[in-house]
């Protein structure tokens, strides 16, 4: 095997829906410990759905996946996961909602409590802690997710385009803080998303996908040093050779005539 | 809000203009609440008084009234409207709980579900009270047999409202849960019944009133049971109209009074809490 430890191995997993085709060719992608992987890829290409077979939450029609080294049947302690909409349960409040993982997995009251505590911190929530998620701004939800996440220590962090619903400087401000809490606690973590330069500031990898049924048509290796500023040129060039390549799946799709796809000009955002 | 204070001199008579305002409000309540009321009672007491219609068919205001004091005086009623909602309250109580707890173990489990809900839906369309000879066979001519109706014509439609409610809780909510290592029992009792409590609170005023028909009609065929169906039986037996009218007057401000009391403010409390839209 090779010397450097698997974090997450997902190998030759695909995907169909009911009445609906291939949602996922057979895709192999493997992730170190403590590395830094994007997904992107046209809307539709099934980037959501290789996310939750690698959660445990959707069964794979084929292939396997395995997380630290277990073959994955089901979610997992050494995974978590970060969903677009938050998610939050708007009965809790904000430190109820991030202990909810540690009640779940029986983790001791006074452990929880310090452990609530240092995961608000990290993500400057500790003074909405008492408030309810609908008290919350979308960015403050969204930190509120990824504290119920990071909560749990978890060795693989999976996150499903978990920016994509705020406004641009909000969501600037989330992804300095992702890269300077992903430097401090180093999880391996698996980031989905629609937005080119968001992944190539964040990732170490960033895998393409094609147009539906989503396959791996490409596979960028950024080795800038970080912390990394946006307006880096090598950062850039990464992105518009992304968009290039991204722009001629998306039309090679267009003249397959497939609906579920938007014009091209769309994910020059 | 702020009241003038700076002129120290009179704290009493800014104290007594806010009393003022205070009880300009409760009035403006009282006419916005009140008014469809009042207009009935007027119209009523027309009719009667101008003797449009016989008074043993429709008796006046005055009389129901008299005869609901009567009533109150002779007859034990305040007994037995205190049996009946004991009755309504116990009964109303174990269905709900039955039907959410039947909702929870198998709208879990899609075998279950299937298997159980079209009869449920079946017996949606049975009347409760056709069941009562049969509780009447296996519990006895009896206030149990009564209770037991009540109960069952509360578990219908709430058992459906749990179903329904169970498949509006948001997917990713449910993946959510289950991703953070949420499983069984603890999975059931802290995210699919908090997760469902808003559309609950629909269920749980529906079947309040299912409730409120399986026990005025059990009570009713159930003669020697104590209680608000028996006295209308009574008032028919003995043709006194302005009894049977003073019991309907009486579930009517009953009525009136748990939607305004209990159901309105619970509403309030879930839409505050679960930060609904509309909340106020
Ligand atoms: N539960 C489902 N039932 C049926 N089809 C589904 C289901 N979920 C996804 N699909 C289909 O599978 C394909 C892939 O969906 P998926 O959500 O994985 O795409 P995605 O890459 O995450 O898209 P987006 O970027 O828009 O979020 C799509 O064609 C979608 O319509
Ligand atoms: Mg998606």
């Amino acid at each position: 095997m090779t010397a450097e430890p698997l974090a997450l191995r997902i190998d030759g997993v695909s995907k169909a829906y009911p009445n609906r085709g291939l949602a996922l060719a057979p895709t192999t992608i493997e992730v170190r410990r403590g590395e830094f992987v994007s997904l992107v890829g046209p809307s539709g290409c099934g980037k959501s759905t290789l996310l939750g077979m690698a959660a445990g939450l959707l069964a794979p029609d084929s292939g396997t996946v395995e997380a630290m080294g277990q073959r994955v049947g089901g979610p997992g302690r050494e995974r978590a996961i970060v969903f677009q909409d938050a998610a939050l349960m708007p009965w809790l409040n904000v430190r109820h909602n991030v202990e909810y993982g540690l009640r779940a997995q029986r983790v001791p009251k006074a452990e929880r409590r310090t452990r609530v505590a240092e995961a608000l911190e990290m993500v400057h929530l500790d003074r909405v802690a008492d408030r309810h998620p609908h008290e919350l701004s979308g960015g403050m939800r969204q930190r509120v997710a990824i504290a119920r996440a990071l909560v749990l220590r978890p060795e693989i962090l999976l996150m499903d385009e978990p920016f994509s619903a705020l406004d641009a400087q909000t969501r600037t401000v989330l992804q300095d803080e992702l890269q300077r809490i992903w430097l401090e606690t180093r999880p391996a973590v698996v980031f989905v998303t629609h937005n080119l330069m968001e992944a190539a500031f964040l990732s170490d990898t960033v895998y393409l996908l094609s147009a539906g049924p989503g396959r791996i048509v490409r596979r960028y290796e950024v080795t800038v040093p970080r912390p990394r500023e946006e307006s880096d040129p090598r950062l850039v060039d990464i992105r518009q050779d992304m968009l290039d390549r991204l722009r001629s799946e998306v039309n090679a799709a267009a003249g397959r005539g497939d609906p579920d796809l938007a014009p091209a000009d769309a994910l020059a955002a | 809000m702020t009241t003038n204070t700076a002129d120290g001199g009179a704290p009493g008579a800014a104290g007594a203009s806010r009393a003022a305002r205070g009880a300009r409000r409760v009035a403006m309540l009282a006419v916005r609440k009140l008014w469809f009321i009042a207009l009935i009672l007027v119209v009523w007491w027309l009719v009667t008084a101008l003797g449009l219609v016989p008074a043993y068919k429709l008796p006046s205001p005055g009389d129901v009234l008299g005869a609901l004091e009567n009533a109150i005086r002779e007859r034990e009623l305040l007994g037995a409207l205190w049996d009946t909602l004991l009755r309504l309250v116990t009964g109303w109580a174990i269905g709900v709980a039955c039907a959410v707890a039947l909702g929870l173990l198998t709208g879990a489990v899609p075998f279950l579900e299937d298997g159980i809900r079209p009869v449920l839906a079946g017996l949606q369309a049975v009347p409760t009270i056709a069941f009562l000879p049969l509780a009447i066979l296996w519990f006895g001519f009896n206030a149990t047999a009564v209770l037991v109706i009540t109960a069952f014509g509360t578990f219908k439609p709430m058992a459906l409202a749990t179903y329904g409610a169970i498949h509006q809780v948001p997917p990713t909510l449910k993946m959510a849960g289950r991703a953070m290592g949420a499983r069984g029992l603890f999975y059931q009792r802290t995210l699919v019944l908090p997760a469902i409590v808003p559309s609950l609170v629909t269920g749980l005023k529906l079947s309040w009133s299912f409730a409120w028909r399986s026990l005025m009609a059990a009570e009713i065929i159930v003669s020697g049971t104590t209680g608000l169906g028996g006295v209308l039986e009574l008032g028919r037996e003995i043709n006194a109209i302005d009894i049977v009218m003073a019991v309907i007057l009486i579930i009517l401000v009953v009525g009136i009074l748990f939607e305004q009391l209990v159901f309105a403010r619970l509403e309030r409390w879930v839409n505050r809490r679960w930060g609904l839209v509309g909340a106020r």
